[in-house]
């Protein structure tokens, strides 16, 4: 694996191909994304990562259960969430699933958090979209807890008391996952990456292209301001959205009938004015590779780089050739040119092994990492349970 | 001071345009003759109607959409005039309004407009266009035109521009300038950090 990490990362929609009319039954479609996991790993893509829904037209509602399949079938894919929702679920439960799918994938997980933009998911799951900022917050400071502390005691305000209790299994090797926060354009989001030195993930889809910029910029710079070292050293992942053909024309021939009636940007702009006002690029693998290396110009070099391949009702068999092509023809020569273009000192994508390394130093330079934890969650989120 | 004009006509040329150009003269003159410059510049609601929907349709904005909105942000007043249909603004100026980033009117000393067929519909000003500025937090001036079709040829329309020009021009000179936030900037009094979001849960 080179420093940095590249991917697929799938929403999961179940969409009618308008250009046939068939709609994949549920079934199928999870057949197909499971199919693009396992394609992911032959080519030599690094991740392959699943949104989380809990309404249709979307299937996957249970990440670990299908990552934890993908673990199973696969030998060196890093399995990742884009996202977990860190407001409508229980952390203890996120806690639990996540140390499980470490140990049963040897380590090769990590999650991307999000609030999720649905508003009647947070009332079918007991909670209010209006505290959303607010549950990222005591959620996730509770999740860390979980993950680094053996015996928790705790109170918030957002689920009942813990006392006495020990979130099992214990992360592998002691190391929880590595976390990265997704938000499109909440700045309080960009700070709690920043605060924790965590990753930040833009998904880079389906918006402006400067609201990636206006997000990765404020969490580089708090970054620094919170002490994890320069903005330069921050971690960064994105998304992408791509479709790539032989010629330019061809590519756009085939993607257009989806894109015209595609859920969420569908009956809106013109593919040619939504490929120049966002990041999506459809052509060929040469035009994918320029664009992708041009996100490095408002985003600075960054850790990972997901796309966007299989929704809006593309047929598995299309699927499976764009991650094809991906693998064989567009990722390598990113590996190499952002490889070249990179400055020193920009680190490489975490992995459980980096993250168990660092750890192993952190102890032995004395663990300052481990007081600052004790801090931040002690002092902030449970001054009842310290009585 | 840099005062921004949302002109929601129709047609082109438009009667909701040439009101709008009147009240933008009537202010201008009236900051001037009070030493003070004036920047405007007006939004032409209609060149952007298929930008407007393309962002309620998908959040994506056009960089002449994108460019519409700063300029309303950074105005320190607003002159707005919309069309009257169907007992209301129109949809357009609506969708238009419903597109700004939330807060941008916040604080916004704002001169209201409307044209329409004849003067039965006057009260568009007082039950449709002020009440939704006022919801946006926007300061309106008292004086609202309404020109009908027969008022361009009445003298009465042209007092009635001037003293909504001197209004907002008086407002301006007295307020404080507008201070702009910006939540992404980490020095400005809106930004939020983190430490304080621990404290507040």
């Amino acid at each position: 694996m080179s420093s940095m990490q590249f991917g697929i990362f799938t929403v999961g929609d179940v969409t009618p191909d308008p250009t046939t009319g068939t709609t994949p039954t549920e079934g199928e479609r999870i057949q197909a994304m499971l199919s693009y996991a396992l394609k992911a790993e032959e080519v030599g893509l690094d991740v392959f990562a699943t949104g989380e829904h809990h309404n249709p037209p979307f299937v996957p509602s249970s990440p670990t259960t299908m990552l934890g399949w993908i673990a199973a079938q696969t030998q060196r894919l890093l399995l990742t969430t884009t996202t977990t929702l860190i407001t409508t679920n229980d952390p203890v439960k996120i806690a639990e699933d996540f140390a499980m799918l470490q140990h049963v994938s040897g380590g090769r997980v990590d999650l991307t958090l999000g609030r999720g933009n649905t508003g009647p998911v947070y009332p079918w799951f007991g909670k209010d979209i209006r505290d959303g900022i607010e549950l990222a917050v005591e959620n996730y400071a509770l999740l860390r807890k979980l993950w680094r502390e053996p015996v928790v005691n705790w109170a918030g305000k957002h689920r009942t008391p813990l006392q006495g209790y020990t979130s099992t299994p214990a992360p592998l090797d002691g190391v929880p996952p590595f976390v990265w926060h997704g938000s499109i354009r909440s700045p309080q989001i960009a700070e709690q990456a920043a605060f924790y030195g965590d990753g930040f993930f833009h998904n880079n889809i389906f918006w402006n292209k400067e609201h990636t910029e206006q997000m990765v910029k404020l969490y580089r710079q708090r970054f620094a301001h919170h002490g994890h070292g320069d903005p330069e050293q921050a971690i960064v992942g994105l998304g992408g959205q791509v479709y790539m053909a032989a010629t330019k024309a061809q590519a756009m021939k085939e993607f257009r009938p989806y894109f015209d009636v595609a859920p969420v940007y569908g009956h809106g702009p013109s593919l040619e004015d939504f490929s120049e006002m966002t990041p999506l690029t459809v052509g060929t693998p040469e035009e994918v590779i320029e664009r992708t290396l041009g996100f490095r110009d408002y985003a600075g070099d960054y850790q990972r780089q997901l796309f966007l391949i299989d929704h809006a009702g593309l047929p598995q068999e299309a699927v499976l050739e764009q991650i094809e092509i991906l693998g064989t023809e567009v990722v390598p020569v990113l590996r190499q040119e952002f490889d070249r273009l990179r400055a020193p000192g920009v680190p490489d994508a975490p992995t459980h092994a980096s993250l168990l390394a660092a750890a192993g130093a952190g102890e032995a330079a004395g663990s300052e990492r481990e007081e600052r934890d004790d801090v931040d969650t002690a002092a902030a989120i449970a001054p009842e349970a310290r009585r | 001071m840099r005062i921004a004009i949302i002109a929601a006509g129709l047609s082109e040329p438009s009667s909701t345009r040439l009101l709008a150009d009147r009240l933008e003269k009537a202010t201008r003159t009236a900051l001037q003759n009070q030493g003070t410059a004036v920047e405007s510049t007006t939004i032409e609601v209609r060149t952007l109607a298929h930008d407007v929907v393309d962002v309620l349709l998908t959040r994506v904005a056009s960089p002449e959409l994108e460019a519409a909105r700063q300029q309303v942000q950074d105005a320190d007043a607003l002159i707005v005039v919309s069309p009257t249909f169907t007992m209301s603004y129109s949809g357009l100026f609506k969708s238009f309004i419903d597109v700004l980033e939330d807060g941008s009117l916040a604080g916004m000393p704002v001169l209201l407009a409307a044209t329409g067929g004849t003067a039965r519909h006057s009260m568009v000003l007082d039950v449709a266009l002020r009440p939704l500025l006022s919801y946006l937090k926007a300061l309106t001036l008292p004086t609202a035109v309404y020109a009908s079709a027969e008022d361009w040829g009445s003298p009465g329309l042209d007092a009635r521009i001037e003293k909504a020009g001197r209004e907002l021009a008086d407002v301006l000179v007295a307020l404080p300038r507008r201070t702009r936030s910006d939540p992404f900037d980490a020095d400005s009094p809106d930004f939020v950090s983190f430490e304080s979001m621990l404290g507040g849960s």
